[in-house]
């Protein structure tokens, strides 16, 4: 365990009534790598690490304290996660929604250059997935969406 | 434009703009992208947190989320649905302060813990939990097992 790999800065902590199951499902529907998971007595995950790509997340649960599910809520998150894909969106979709996902919008290639789609997990959690077919400046997003992009160029200089 | 990290999360606030220029001063973030309407609205921000992403949205529901809602946590009893785990290169103690002097609510002070890293968690201005994390000590697999009681595995294989 100690020759793991360095994780990117950044890693979201997702709660779950049934972590064992949603680390199960994770892995089936979407593609994630388990390579860490620690127990407690209870059967609940304390911690557990799941990588896609470079990126990994953690699946923790049951909540407790200032967590919740999703599933405990109507469907109410209060951040989401986006996984972007190298290649084969449209067949990941499939893979999802066959494991039980509900897609929540089809893939559609976006005004800034993204195919897209979305879905909620097994606990209601939100997920959107892209996979870039088209790179645009930001002049191109502002024509095709109608937002002003400012971004830290543009700003400093 | 460089190549997007696998995975990057999306933070809802009641008002984007405010926690922006909130986690610029307490947690050192700098705004990258802002995707604004002609109302000022904030349609898509992007702020970086060593050389990482983290979106920033407004809080919606529609259409184009089915039965979900993206809400900030004082709409679920003050409660949230995924928290952010950021991992500091070094001075973690420095960044508690610099937190907290921000007005950071501070949910666990900086402390070892038994797998080898020293954190401290905290608490923004919506309720959002940010847990921040510094490496101190490489810990093997069955040093943390002895030091814990629990059980670690690498697959659910066993189970």
């Amino acid at each position: 365990m100690d020759d793991r790999g360095r994780l990117p800065s950044i890693g979201p902590l997702i709660w779950y009534r049934d972590p064992q199951a949603a680390i199960a499902w994770l892995q089936a529907a979407f593609g994630f790598e388990l390579r860490l998971v620690v127990e407690g007595d209870d059967g609940g995950v304390i911690h557990s690490e799941l990588t896609f790509g470079d990126g990994y997340i953690m699946v923790v649960g049951p909540p407790r304290e200032k967590a919740v599910s999703p599933a405990a809520w109507g469907g109410r998150s209060t951040q989401s996660v986006h996984v972007q894909l190298k290649a084969g969106l449209d067949e990941h979709c499939e893979r999802a929604r066959a494991a039980g996902a509900h897609v929540v919008r089809e893939p559609a290639t976006q005004p800034y250059g993204d195919r897209v789609y979305t879905c909620t997990d097994l606990e209601d959690h939100p997920w959107s997935f892209g996979q870039t077919v088209k790179v645009m400046s930001d002049g191109e997003v502002e024509q095709a969406t109608g937002h002003r992009v400012t971004t830290k160029e543009t700003t400093h200089g | 434009m460089a190549e997007r990290p696998a995975i990057v999360s999306c933070v809802f606030y009641k008002d984007p703009i405010a926690a922006m220029h909130w986690l610029e001063k307490a947690f050192g973030f700098e705004t990258t992208t802002l995707l604004t309407d002609a109302d000022g609205n904030v349609g898509h921000a992007e702020m970086s947190f060593l050389d990482a992403p983290v979106g920033i949205g407004g809080e919606w529901a529609g259409p184009q989320l089915g039965g979900a809602r993206m809400a900030a946590p004082a709409d679920l009893g003050g409660a949230g649905t995924q928290f952010l785990r950021i991992e500091l290169p070094e001075g973690l103690d420095d960044h508690c302060t610099r937190a907290r002097a921000a007005g950071a609510r501070i949910t666990a002070e900086p402390e070892d813990q038994f797998y080898g890293a020293r954190t401290y968690r905290a608490m923004d201005p919506e309720g959002h939990i940010w847990n921040f994390s510094q490496t101190v000590r490489v810990v093997s697999g069955d040093e943390m097992e002895a030091a814990s009681g629990l059980k670690i595995r690498t697959s659910l294989e066993e189970v």
